[in-house]
């Protein structure tokens, strides 16, 4: 015992007692900040940029507190920040109950609670928060990079946690990230098999839904809407056929019909009502039918794109009788139904009724009589010359489009709101699909013959990979139907008359040079001659396309139809089982992995020996203390009287000799003969044998 | 040995010592395994699991796949963490080694080694952020990144004279996300030796001893100057004369006609007061004279300390006033 150890009065240093003026170690500190930009960046493109600003500022000042160079905010400035923050989500003009607002509040709470953090209790919100903040990201998209960059951010919130837990003198915050990774990393088994597994239920309660702008066909419709989207190579949906692919002209993605004109622009007119169970629609040729499922990106609207004339297969979608498919919903995230297309019945609302109701005629032969005067004036001597006869008539319109010099071109001449029709026909002649539907319509429809304008899509590009058709924003098209007696409403697209390779080929075919350089750059008509990179788009869709068909599509049906497949049937106990099974066989591959200990390095001989030894007297009450060395404890032994003074002595010089002395030349026969020593010991201390 | 965990008045706490006695029995050496660690979420990891809850139903209102997946992963990484949180003590080794005795108010120190197990040498599977500490002292971090063991020094305060047993061990670990505890209450058999509480008055030599024995010199002497002689280690510090070590000779020492002086007997008997104040008048003058050097011995009642001087006497003094009585 050292002097100093009594020397009166002398406290014992202690080091801080735990709870005392606790600090969140800078490696969490750090990572958190960081886990703060990460999180924020996907909402970017969905939040308003002020809440954005209010991040970056609370990161910065955080950063400053970091660094030591501010304090953190007084109690006013707190309260400042949250009124103005919450006033700020109030005032911005989202709904107060929307998604939108809650998102804002959760990214505004977790960039706050930042600066204000002290505690651990504060910093185990903050990440709290940021696993929320990941998760809510998830209801506006859910693409497959948005997903993998997500775990990236999962890793770096779960390493902030981590550096919690690690003594606050370490300053490695990659030390905290790697473990953060391998614990992901050994989680990931078991999540698939809890997304497997993890019975999906219906919808508890209604939430509101996420109302992001979005690109795509509108019910209004004005003739250069339909060019500005003709610029976005964003996908609208992706379809998958159970046999072949029909030619390209014959894939009229029919969407929404407009039959209303005004002042230069197409809308929807009042909802027509659905086929009830009893109608359906009557055959006219043919009995071809073609079956299809179609994964419509988000529109947050509830119409969908079929081809002529369409039955959904799957429950819930709806036809209308427009000949449109409807969703229960609008379209949130990608919806997938099932089809069954017959070109071969006839558009006709009401079969059972002579001809097109008045209510209906009505409808869709309205025009604004004193719009346009040379288009009427030019319609009415065409019908003249075509004898009344609405085929007769369109075909010499067709012709008219073809002989004369009319141009398809994504950038036409704008013209004024009225006299719109007059001034493409007569004058500029230069339009684009909706140019061309919208003057045939309004002509068919001031001679009398009921006709509409229908939105959709034509055509898409078959990935080579997975073998479905791609239809992208681009291939946004209008076209007219027009009413036969007897027949139905009958499809005619005038652009074919002026760019038959748009029907044919695709829009890439049908645009000029010029066109195609305005064309975005990704997209991938640009692509045309790097073979490699058309490649590469194809692969990276089809690889979206798998993830939309079996991640985010894996719903109620396709949970039922899978585990039907891996179990054979579904029941309760099986499912729990698998989910037992499942479960235990992957944190066992993760305990094997934590567990596994490499042998030790192989032992002395001797020392296996001696703790051999100490292993078995232990049961005879002869303990070797911790660090007590072979000698001493030999000695301790010997002198209860088990052993003679020199045959002790004999003893623990052999134990030194060859434990302990490195250049000892020991050979088999030496370890042989201590090991009989041992044992004879062990033996005379089990049976309490002396001499 | 039965040692009160966190409430040993209550029933249950007396029932669950009793329990831990039994299922992790006193040992100086013990090591750490599936039979004596227990893990259980903190009210950290229940948060977690309300975290969870929140996510599944918003998930199940929205349809929405991704966010079935963020919650089956977070679940799952809660899982994971029972392994590695468990694996954090699993196959630790603690083993009591020593303690050094201290005063009634000072605390006490306990050195306990921590040894991580032999796994190949694999620094990655490092042990960290343990926590382990007495009920009724502070508690200290351990890290095992590359080092085999680490020798953990925890202090308990002494309240009374004699044998302290600071109690069973707590050792504990929130590692790695703070969602769950795995701990676990071993008795080390530790206990340390707490001296009674020193109270100084006047120097021994009005007490200083039956007058049969030596003889008694005028307390002044030990300030009588006799001569100078070279410096021998054990001399009284005080002794030396630093002036001339200064001046670059050797280290000199006065030595002093105290020197001389007869031994001096610290008797129970002749201090007044209750049975702990004499016990603590005896402590005072014990280190009092050996800090002056003398010769002391000790009697206390029957038991005999024959006089002497130096370190390993102070101790044995020392030691029969903690356990006098006991």
């Amino acid at each position: 015992m050292a002097a100093d150890s009594i020397a009166v009065g002398r406290q014992a240093s202690k080091p801080p007692a735990r709870g005392v003026a606790y600090q969140i170690p800078r490696n969490s500190l750090a990572l958190l900040m960081v886990a703060q930009v990460v999180v924020v960046i996907p909402y970017l493109f969905h939040l308003s940029p002020w809440i954005i600003a209010v991040c970056l500022f609370c990161g910065y000042w955080r950063s400053g507190v970091y660094q030591g160079r501010w304090d953190y905010p007084r109690r006013w400035i707190k309260a400042v920040l949250v009124a103005s923050s919450v006033g700020g989500v109030v005032l911005s003009g989202v709904g107060l109950f929307s998604l939108e607002a809650a998102a804002s509040l959760l990214i505004l709470a977790f960039a706050l609670k930042l600066i204000e953090m002290k505690g651990r209790r504060d910093a185990y919100l903050v990440i709290f928060l940021g696993y929320f903040s990941i998760a809510t990201q998830f209801l506006f998209d859910q693409s497959i990079a948005v997903a993998a960059y997500q775990v990236v951010a999962v890793t770096v919130v779960t390493a902030a946690m981590v550096g919690l837990n690690q003594l606050a003198t370490r300053v490695n915050p990659f030390e905290s990230l790697r473990i953060a990774g391998s614990l992901i990393l050994q989680a990931l088994p078991l999540t698939v098999v809890l997304f497997l597994f993890f019975p999906r239920i219906a919808p508890l309660w209604t939430v509101p839904l996420p109302s992001s702008s979005s690109t795509g066909i509108s019910d209004r419709m004005k003739p250069g809407d339909v060019a500005e989207l003709i610029r976005s190579d964003e996908l609208a949906f992706r379809v998958v056929f159970d046999g072949a692919v029909p030619p390209n002209r014959e894939l009229y993605w029919r969407g929404l019909v407009y039959s209303r004109f005004l002042d230069g622009t197409w809308s929807v007119g009042g909802l027509l009502p659905e086929w009830d169970a009893t109608a359906r629609p009557r055959p006219r040729s043919g009995s071809d039918s073609v079956d299809y499922e179609v994964l419509l990106e988000p529109t947050q609207s509830d119409w969908l794109f079929a081809l002529d004339v369409p039955e959904a297969r799957t429950p819930g979608v709806v036809l209308t009788r427009d000949f449109r498919l409807e969703a229960p919903d609008p379209v949130l995230s990608v919806f997938r139904y099932r089809v069954t297309s017959r070109p071969g019945l006839a558009m006709d609302p009401y079969p059972d009724a002579a001809g097109l109701p008045d209510m209906l005629r009505r409808r869709e032969t309205w025009y604004p009589e004193d719009d346009n005067p040379r288009t009427q004036a030019f319609a009415a001597d065409l019908w003249n010359e075509s004898g009344h006869d609405p085929e007769v008539f369109v075909s010499a319109l067709q012709a008219q489009i073809r002989r004369q010099p009319y141009f398809y071109t994504l950038s036409p001449p704008t013209l004024e709101e009225r006299g719109s029709i007059d001034a493409f026909w007569f004058d500029t002649r230069r339009g684009f699909c909706t140019h061309y539907a919208g003057a045939l319509v309004f002509m068919l429809r001031s001679v009398g013959v009921p006709a509409r304008m229908v939105g959709g899509y034509q055509g898409g590009e078959i990935n080579p990979v997975t073998g479905h058709v791609m239809v992208r924003q681009y291939d946004a098209h209008a076209w007219a139907e027009y009413w036969l007696p007897g027949e139905g409403w009958r499809r005619v697209d005038p652009t074919a008359a002026v760019a038959p390779a748009r029907i044919e080929q695709g829009l890439n075919a049908a645009l000029s040079a010029e066109d195609r350089a305005s064309l975005s750059a990704f997209t991938s008509a640009r692509f045309e001659g790097l073979a490699v990179f058309r490649d590469l788009l194809f692969w990276a869709d089809s690889l979206e396309h798998r993830w939309n068909l079996w991640v985010i599509g894996y719903d109620t049906q396709l949970q039922g139809n899978v585990l039907k497949q891996l179990l054979g049937q579904i029941t309760p106990a099986r499912i729990g089982a698998a989910l037992l099974l499942g479960g235990a066989l992957s944190l066992g591959l993760v305990a094997a992995v934590l567990f596994w200990r490499r042998r030790p390095a192989p032992r002395h001989p001797v020392e296996r020996a001696f703790s051999r030894f100490c292993a078995r007297v232990a049961g005879s009450g002869w303990r070797r203390a911790p660090g007590e060395p072979p000698a001493t404890f030999i000695r301790r032994i010997a002198a209860s009287g088990a052993l003679r003074d020199d045959q002790a002595a004999s003893l623990v010089a052999d134990l030194d000799r060859l434990l302990y002395n490195p250049a000892a030349d020991w050979g088999s026969r030496d370890v042989r003969q201590l090991r009989n020593q041992l044992r004879k010991l062990q033996f005379r201390l089990a049976f309490g044998a002396t001499r | 040995m039965t040692q009160a965990v966190d409430s040993s008045s209550s029933f249950f706490g007396r029932r669950f010592g009793r329990w831990l006695d039994r299922r992790i029995p006193p040992s100086p050496e013990i090591s750490l395994s599936q039979r004596n660690v227990f893990i259980f979420p903190t009210r950290t990891g229940f948060v977690f699991g309300g975290l969870l809850l929140l996510l599944v139903l918003a998930a199940i209102n929205y349809q929405a796949s991704l966010v079935y997946g963020v919650a089956f992963l977070l679940g799952s990484v809660f899982l994971v963490t029972i392994l590695y949180t468990f694996r954090n003590l699993s196959g630790l080794r603690l083993e009591f080694a020593g303690t050094r005795p201290g005063f009634v108010g000072e605390d006490i120190e306990f050195s306990i080694r921590v040894v991580r197990p032999q796994d190949g040498g694999r620094g990655r599977r490092g042990r960290e952020g343990i926590q382990i500490g007495f009920p009724d002292g502070i508690v200290q971090w351990v890290d095992l990144h590359h080092q085999e063991a680490d020798l953990v020094r925890l202090y308990v305060q002494g309240s009374r004279r004699g044998y302290l047993h600071p109690g069973r061990l707590l050792v504990e670990t929130y590692y790695p996300l703070g969602l769950l505890r795995a701990w676990t209450w071993v008795d080390l058999d530790a206990r340390a030796l707490v001296y009674p509480r020193p109270l100084f008055s006047e120097l021994p030599e009005l007490m200083a001893g039956r007058r049969d024995e030596g003889q008694l010199i005028d307390p002044q002497g030990s300030e009588d100057f006799t001569d100078i002689k070279a410096y021998q280690p054990g001399d009284p510090v005080k002794h030396i004369i630093w002036r001339s070590y200064a001046r670059g000779d050797e280290l000199m020492v006065k030595r002093y006609a105290s020197f001389m002086e007869p031994r001096l007997w610290l008797d129970l008997d002749d201090v007044g007061g209750g049975l702990e104040e004499r016990l603590s008048r005896l402590t005072g003058m014990a280190l009092q004279a050996a800090r002056l050097g003398r010769e002391f011995g000790l009697r206390l009642g029957k038991v005999e300390v024959k006089p002497a001087v130096g370190e390993a006497h102070l101790e044995r003094v020392l030691r029969e006033l903690a356990l006098y009585g006991s």
